[in-house]
């Protein structure tokens, strides 16, 4: 059975674009294109992935995901953008967001990334992948949570790889390791992003403006 | 036009039409304006001197001459009141400061400077009123002259910060125009032109996205001496050449020295290299500059190769990689196989060994 999906974009000709090359892929079940129409919608229709646009008119993301989960939360979201913003894109993944890819992904990754978003897996973008190393080095040299915040070797070594292109199946080749088991480090990682405290990513995000 | 222009009424005449012209603008009865400047003119002839000075105004014309006719209407009129000579001085002084500054148009005109002589009168006026107020002076006699001094310096001063704001407000947007028809214009007229080459118009779509990304969300100047912003530029000459998509990660960034700029050297020559013989589609870059070395990967799931099966003549891996690498003190190492796709790893210790 196809994946039921919710398009959430202000870019119309963008939202025609994804459904097209999706359509044999996805069930494209409804679209929206802020946040006030994408919240009652999502609610209603309850999709398996919503498709997330990082920047929306009146609030973004994060804004869509804190007015769903609390009544849906078994709906994953994939954020989608074009923004380079480090702090944004790690916003939308503390909202609550399963993964992250970059606009100019082709159609058969996209439909990829919503199926494993959709088995409950995280997807991580290279790009993504450097902004949390980053996030983590960060609250490393500050300090504070350590327990809750640190990265296990093994973490790191899967997200430096991520990083470099690998995808999960090459990844567990390298390290002689399952694909469940690189899975479950890459959900261990975004679960310890969501969980780190506010403090320290408001000091990491201010880092980052600085240097 | 001033709100205060008028003009003198043609038809409307007893002597020269001013009345008349003033209750047109004012669009009151006539008679009225003729009653009040006949009391007026009983006050020491104070009625007449106004009369005088607007029929010289009218029409917006000579206004020095019509100040002055005012203030002594003034005069005659603080006199006429009981005032001392140095009172009616002062008041006629502010009278004349004030119906020059609002007769040239007020101070809310737009581009208009402040009347800088009305401002003198009004001031002179003033200081002469408050000097001899004495200690009996009320209260109401400073605070009417603060009043007026406010009520025209006040309009002047915020027209000059919101003119300034407006300013600003421009520059930004001739420098977002200039950067759209720099960038984003140009590249739009040539993807016109190689619209039958779907390789190039994705590549100009790339290098296009990158720069306008990086002028959105970099920190300009800065940036452009990083040690990711130049792997970035590399990547964008590259994909520009070879048609090929580079996807740029990246953890931390180092400034751009001498040893960097070799690193970025080597990391071009194998994307280089991945571009021309790995037939791969697309090469992933990272740069990872942690607290000891700074490392740059470069991968392709393309077709790799045999090391021993390359001509010792073709110098291209060994001098422009490890060569490069190992004379600014770093090492390269090359992971391949036929078939097997190509990993090259460059990393450089951050303090020369």
């Amino acid at each position: 059975m196809k994946r039921r999906v919710v398009l959430v974009d202000d870019h119309e000709l963008f939202r025609a674009g994804v459904r097209g090359e999706l359509a044999a892929a996805v069930d494209v079940v409804g679209e929206a294109g802020s946040v006030a129409d994408a919240v009652p919608l999502i609610r209603e229709l309850d999709p398996d992935v919503v498709l997330l646009d990082v920047h929306l008119p009146d609030g973004g993301g994060e804004g869509v995901i804190a007015g769903v989960a609390p009544e849906r939360p078994a709906v994953k979201f994939l954020a989608l953008s074009v923004s380079d913003a480090a702090e944004d894109v790690i916003g939308v993944i503390r909202a609550g967001a399963r993964g992250y890819v970059t606009k100019t992904i082709s159609s058969a990754e996209l439909a990829d990334a919503i199926e494993r978003v959709a088995e409950g897996d995280a997807v991580f973008s290279p790009r993504l992948a450097g902004f949390v190393l980053d996030a983590f080095r960060a609250g490393e040299q500050v300090g504070g949570d350590v327990e809750l915040d640190e990265l296990t070797a093994r973490e790191r070594e899967v997200l430096q790889l991520i990083a470099r292109g690998y995808r999960y199946k090459e990844i567990a080749a390298r390290l002689h390791l399952s694909v469940k088991t690189v899975e479950a480090h890459v959900s261990s990682v975004l679960r310890k992003l969501q969980l780190s405290s506010r403090h320290e990513l408001s000091r990491w995000a201010q880092q980052r403006r600085l240097v | 036009m001033s709100a205060l222009y008028f003009e003198r009424s043609g038809r409307d005449r007893v002597v020269a039409g001013v009345c008349g012209g003033i209750a047109a603008r004012l669009a009151v009865d006539a008679t009225l304006v003729r009653l009040v400047f006949a009391i007026l003119a009983l006050a020491g002839g104070a009625g007449i001197g106004v009369y005088l000075a607007l029929w010289v105004y009218s029409g917006g014309r000579r206004v020095w001459v019509s100040a002055f006719l005012l203030s002594c209407a003034g005069a005659a009129l603080f006199i006429a009141l009981g005032l001392s000579g140095a009172y009616a001085l002062g008041a006629s002084l502010l009278v004349a400061g004030l119906a020059v500054v609002l007769l040239r148009g007020g101070s809310l005109r737009p581009g208009g400077s402040l009347p800088v002589l009305g401002v003198a009168l009004l001031i002179a006026g003033a200081v002469i009123f408050l000097g001899h107020s004495g200690a009996r002076g009320s209260f109401v006699a400073p605070g009417a002259v603060l009043g007026a001094l406010v009520l025209v310096i006040g309009p002047w001063l915020f027209r000059l910060t919101a003119e300034r704001a407006e300013r600003i407000r421009l520059q930004e947007r001739a420098d977002v125009a200039a950067q759209i028809h720099d960038s984003v214009l140009q590249t739009l007229a040539l993807v016109q032109r190689h619209a039958a080459e779907p390789t190039r118009v994705a590549s100009l779509a790339r290098r296009q996205e990158r720069e306008l990304r990086r002028w959105l969300y970099g920190s300009g100047v800065a940036d452009a001496a990083s040690l990711v912003a130049a792997l970035a530029d590399a990547a964008a000459d590259i994909e520009e050449l070879h048609g090929i998509r580079i996807e740029l990660a990246s953890s931390g960034d180092a400034p751009l020295d001498d040893r960097t700029r070799q690193l970025v050297l080597a990391a071009r020559e194998a994307m280089t290299n991945a571009a021309k013989f790995s037939g791969a589609a697309e090469i992933a870059v990272y740069a990872e500059a942690g607290p000891d070395s700074v490392a740059v990967f470069v991968r392709d799931r393309g077709s790799g190769f045999d090391r021993s099966a390359v001509g010792a003549d073709r110098r291209g891996i060994a001098d422009s990689i490890e060569g490069r690498l190992r004379r600014a003190g770093g090492t390269a190492t090359i992971a391949t196989a036929p078939g097997r796709g190509t990993e090259v790893e460059l990393v450089l210790p951050r303090s020369k060994p």
